[in-house]
């Protein structure tokens, strides 16, 4: 019997403890955000919910997460009506703070539920597993940082996903799993990326049969697309009587937006504009070697003038910090065309498994991270958050044997680390990365411990790169958050470190990403 | 955590001592049909770690994971945030800085007292030195001299709160970890047991509350005391000297200690047999590190300009005091007052019996019978009768024995005497008797249902008298916060009665390890009177004339507790004392049979 200790509760309770003292910290403007909607849908009717725009933060969730704020809204009432004022703008009394976040704390239980339910649907001999995967999620640094500093209500969505993951498990389960999911989809679009995947597997566990493709099970059929119906009926439905269905589309989809967010989310196209970079560099830079670095980045002012065809916006466009159009100087510029087709075209990749394995749990979550790798390393504005859409499905397989755990180590190191920048003040520093520190340590050794070997034998190169890869972080931190400011000085350059941790992160996603895709297609 | 499989782990090599994790200290309770689980939460957290995992491994988790804590509780306000014009113990820490770095060593402690004059040992000054000149790199404006006072800068929070977690993390952790690494081998508790007592040491609310919250540096010194009773065990009454020495300059608070170390000290001179080099190279170092301490500051003091900066300030009282005339011009004079004027600042004799309302006896008994109608001297005599009544006997005890394992034990009793009846109490004093008792943890038997439940309980009770304190510093939720998280991981009232429930155990030693019916009748008074007072705190406003009466109240009770707990730690000494001399007794008389 495998000792499960210490237990879930036990950890919600002592990092409860922690979260709570973590009131007073940094907050992001998403604090503001979600006051706002908090004001918006206590003091407005439904029909002005998607057009209210006092603040510059308009609602842009889809309505189930309206009305989530809306419940919240009335214990909110009891707390501090002034919060629920619509011209309040940026009102933080500390009743407004300690609610908010404490509805932060309160909604994460649903995850402590959906894991507890996880470790519960796995068999005895993998129990032990499971259970350390799901205090990983639990304690997962990345809730920790987005969540209960920065601000948002992660915890309560992703426990929403994991459960209705756990009930993809059961035949018997899968059509609660998949309303679960429709719901989801009608709290934060952002889970659309992992449809797709949601859509196969139902289908072909669901509403085929197991043996043949030939087979529909009508009942099935009927029964599923009758509550999916139902539940975007029952989100959308009041919005499209009134004729409101353009104003959300515009809303929840805001495509004026560039093609990299702020910050850039370490992925493929951090990769593409760190190659742009370099490549500005070269090509008119390298032979000029007596030039300092600080020199050879001011060539956006000299080079015009030397009649070089360099596009000076793009020069600067990245290091600006706003959202906004990224153009490339060297390199083709990527058109949200070209987004869309390589995600999906990377999505459907994994999927094939999923239709040629019916009712294979395992392949099912392993194609949901793949669906959230594409999405993630090729999506058009991607931010540094979206990657728990990785972590917490993978999370779940990690463990299935040594060689899924080496393709999680240097996600788990690139994906926290790269959410870093998103706290930049003096008092989080040490918070972010003593817990990400701790968690990486802790949970690293203890998968290290109990992943079981594989079947097949291993690549082993592929840990000494991992390895490598893992120490570099160390240095990489240090001068991103130290280092840099001292040989540079605060206000110069400082684009410098964030380049180069968005490129470290992306080349360990990407690692970690090509790693998983033979994995998934090997076992 | 989860533990690992039994397959992959095979220990490199047998321990000396075989006893099973968790021997004298029922950490395992046994649930019949070979199942097992942890006695108390904190044990279930370090259930993986029991199969012997490195303590390379654990350490760095542990003293990540209570650093956490304790930044996190840094967040939060501090003392004299936006109270002008005094401001609070953040602003004289500041201060001393900001004196420090810009004035010279013979001003330290005569440039205008009446704002935060310097009042502590020269070696908190060096150490305000220090952190002064690191922090004027970052930002010189932070410790500009005078134009500074009263700066409140968010980054300037920053570097104040880090340079405590620094200071706590050089002097107080390697010394509670390496304490606690000698103490439990020579105690013979296993390891795994010694880490779970780690983590409860350094999770002691009171500790963090008050110096990551309300700001100062006592870990600092609590830390130079138990690198002093390291040395004791490690048999280097040397260096034991030369860290007492140290706390003593850091904080003179310390000298609540100092009767147990002197008694310790001059017992080993003495018995079995009288050692007289022992003793003279004990009280020749013992002047020596004074003197290196002073130093600095009297060779900044022999100067012509020190002079006459000395000779427009009034003229210290002891100085005065002395019987002999003396030439203002000269070098004599320059260090006598010196030295007069740091003592002077040092001891302030010259206030009164108690400050505000502290859970001591004199507090207590003020209440009922105002003791201002009497004379200064004859409470301040008083008061020195009833310290030195009640200290008498754990000193002659550890006189008598002086065995390293009666420090702890004596060492919390001697200073619940202080802190109860000696002169000039603060509440924040509370700190020094429960670190001593906070340390039997580690001992045999030291987390079994008993002392968990002393310790624990002492603990509570003195985070508790300090909640008017933390209130005034906004500090009420990392109080609620701390306090309950350390019942929760120690599973104690109010997060659960388990401690005081009596189960049959496997081992059959563990009877007399359980707390009596008396002792939980005791703590479950006074942890309900602490849950009614709260709650009467927070709704029911104090009766007109009366606006103070709930923070009576609360040193009142706290009063009763802490003798209560002077009383306890007197008694396991005692015990304690009488277990080891019949043990001695027994193994002589075996070795003459033989």
């Amino acid at each position: 019997m495998a000792d499960l200790y210490p237990s879930l509760a036990q950890c919600a309770i002592v990092a409860t403890a922690f979260k709570v003292l973590l009131f007073p910290a940094y907050k992001s403007t998403d604090f503001e955000v979600h006051r706002n909607w908090l004001a918006i849908t206590h003091s407005l009717p439904i029909q002005e919910w998607y057009y209210e725009k006092s603040s510059e933060w308009t609602l842009d969730y889809p309505p189930f997460f309206a009305v989530f704020e809306w419940l919240m809204s009335q214990a909110a009432a009891y707390v501090d009506p002034a919060m629920l004022v619509v011209k309040n703008i940026g009102y933080d009394s500390w009743q407004t703070v300690y609610f908010q976040r404490a509805t932060v704390i309160l909604t994460e239980l649903v995850l402590v539920y959906a894991l507890s339910r996880f470790v519960k649907s796995v068999p005895l001999p993998n129990k032990q597993a499971a259970h350390v995967a799901s205090l990983s999620i639990l304690l997962s640094p990345g809730l920790l940082i987005i969540d209960h500093i920065h601000f948002q209500y992660n915890g309560f969505m992703y426990g929403i996903l994991v459960l209705s993951i756990v009930l993809a498990r059961k035949q018997s389960t899968l059509l609660y799993s998949g309303i679960l999911f429709a719901v989801l989809l009608c709290m934060k679009h952002i889970y659309l990326y992992l449809a797709l995947a949601y859509f196969v597997y139902l289908l072909r566990t669901y509403c085929l049969s197991l043996k043949s493709v030939f087979r529909p099970r009508f009942g099935n059929i009927f029964k599923l697309g009758f509550c999916v119906v139902g539940v975007f009926a029952v989100a959308f439905g009041p919005f499209a009587q009134w004729g409101q269905l353009l104003q959300l589309k515009d809303r929840l989809f805001p495509f004026s937006r560039g093609l990299c967010h702020a910050y850039w989310a370490p992925n493929i196209w951090a990769m593409y504009s760190f190659a742009d970079r370099v490549l500005i560099f070269g090509k008119w830079c390298l032979p000029l070697t007596a030039h300092t670095t600080y020199e050879l980045l001011t060539i956006s002012v000299v080079a015009p003038r030397l009649g070089l065809p360099v596009n000076t916006d793009a020069l600067n466009s990245v290091t600006r910090g706003l959202v906004g159009d990224t153009s490339f100087a060297v390199l083709p510029e990527v058109t949200k065309e070209h987004t869309f087709i390589l995600t999906f075209l990377f999505q459907l990749v994994p999927l094939i498994k999923v239709w040629f394995n019916p009712g294979c749990w395992d392949t099912f979550v392993g194609a949901l991270t793949l669906c959230g790798y594409a999405s993630f390393l090729f999506g058009w504005h991607v931010h540094e958050k979206a990657i728990l859409l990785i972590i917490i499905p993978f999370s779940l397989i990690a463990l299935k044997d040594r060689r899924y755990f080496s393709a999680f180590r240097p996600l788990a190191v690139a994906g926290h680390v790269s959410l870093f920048p998103l706290l930049f003040t003096a008092a989080e520093f040490p918070l972010k990365t003593i817990y990400t520190v701790l968690w990486l340590v802790l949970f690293l050794f203890v998968f290290d411990r109990i992943a079981p070997v594989p079947e097949r034998p291993r690549i082993f190169l592929f840990d000494r790169l991992s390895l490598l890869y893992l120490t570099v972080s160390i240095p990489l931190v240090i001068y991103c958050s130290l280092g840099h400011q001292l040989i540079f000085g605060w206000d110069r350059l400082e684009f410098l470190p964030l380049m180069f941790m968005s490129s470290y992160c992306a080349l360990g996603v990407v690692g970690s990403w090509v790693g998983f895709m033979v994995v998934y297609f090997t076992a | 955590m989860a533990p690992p499989t039994p397959s992959s782990h095979r220990p490199r090599k047998k321990r000396k001592v075989a006893i099973s994790p968790g021997s004298n200290n029922n950490l395992i309770l046994d649930l019949g049909e070979g199942k097992q689980s942890p006695a108390f939460p904190l044990v279930s957290f370090l259930w993986a770690a029991r199969a012997g995992v490195s303590q390379w491994l654990i350490l760095p988790l542990v003293l990540m994971a209570v650093g956490l804590f304790r930044w996190a509780v840094s967040l939060w306000g501090y003392s004299g945030f936006q109270v002008p014009p005094m401001h609070g113990d953040f602003e004289a820490q500041r201060h001393w800085m900001e004196i420090t770095t810009h004035l010279p060593l013979a001003k330290w402690y005569i440039y205008d007292l009446q704002y935060w004059g310097l009042d502590y040992p020269p070696l908190t000054a060096y150490h305000s030195w220090l952190l002064g000149k690191i922090g004027s790199t970052f930002d010189p404006t932070w410790f500009a001299l005078d134009a500074s006072r009263g700066f409140e800068d968010p980054h300037l929070k920053v570097y104040m709160r880090a340079t405590v977690v620094v200071s706590e993390y050089f002097v107080f952790i390697p010394a509670v970890v390496n304490f606690l690494r000698r103490y439990t081998r020579m105690q013979g508790v296993h390891a795994w047991s010694a880490s779970i007592a780690l983590v409860a040491v350094l999770l002691q609310p009171a500790n963090i509350l008050i110096d990551h919250g309300h700001f100062q540096y006592n870990t600092v010194m609590l830390g130079l005391v138990v690198a002093s009773l390291d040395a004791i065990l490690a048999g280097r009454m040397l260096w034991a000297c030369i860290f007492f020495v140290g706390a003593l300059g850091f904080k003179q608070m310390a000298l609540y200690y100092a009767p147990v170390m002197f008694a310790y000290l001059l017992g080993v001179c003495t018995f079995p047999r009288i050692n007289i080099p022992r003793l003279v190279s004990i009280a020749l170092i013992t002047l020596a590190t004074f003197a290196l301490l002073l130093a600095p500051l009297m060779v900044g003091a022999s100067n012509l300009e020190a002079r006459k900066a000395f000779a427009s300030s009034p003229v210290p009282p002891l100085l005065q005091a002395l019987p002999i005339q003396m030439d203002k011009n000269s070098v004599t004079y320059g260090l006598l007052f010196q030295l007069m004027q740091i003592i002077h600042r040092v001891f302030p004799f010259a206030r009164g019996l108690f400050e505000d309302k502290v859970a001591n006896a004199w507090c207590a008994v003020h209440t009922f019978y105002k003791l201002t109608r009497f004379e200064a001297t004859l409470l301040q005599r008083a008061s020195l009768g009833a310290t030195l009544a009640s200290i008498i006997v754990p000193c002659a005890i550890i006189f008598r024995h002086p065995r390293a394992s009666l420090l702890l034990p004596a060492l919390s009793a001697v200073s619940w005497g202080f802190f109860l009846f000696s002169f000039q109490v603060h509440e924040k004093s509370v700190l020094l008797p429960l670190l001593p008792m906070t340390l039997l943890l580690a001992g045999n038997g030291g987390l079994s249902k008993e002392t968990r439940a002393w310790v624990g309980w002492a603990n509570m009770l003195g985070s508790w008298t300090m909640y008017p304190l933390l209130k005034r510093d906004e500090l009420r939720v990392p109080y609620i916060v701390m306090t309950l998280l350390w019942a929760y991981v120690l599973g104690l009232p109010p997060t659960s009665f388990e401690t005081y429930r009596s189960r049959p155990s496997p081992e059959d030693s563990s009877t007399h390890f359980e707390p009596s019916t008396l002792t939980t009748l005791l703590h479950f008074g006074f942890y309900l009177a602490m849950i009614a007072w709260h709650i009467v705190e927070a709704f029911v406003a104090p009766p007109p004339g009366k606006p103070d009466l709930w923070v009576v109240l609360n040193a009142l009770i706290g009063a009763g507790g802490f003798g209560i707990a002077y009383l306890w730690c007197t008694w396991k000494l005692y015990t304690q004392c009488r277990q080891i001399s019949r043990q001695a007794t027994e193994e002589e008389s075996q070795k003459k049979k033989q």
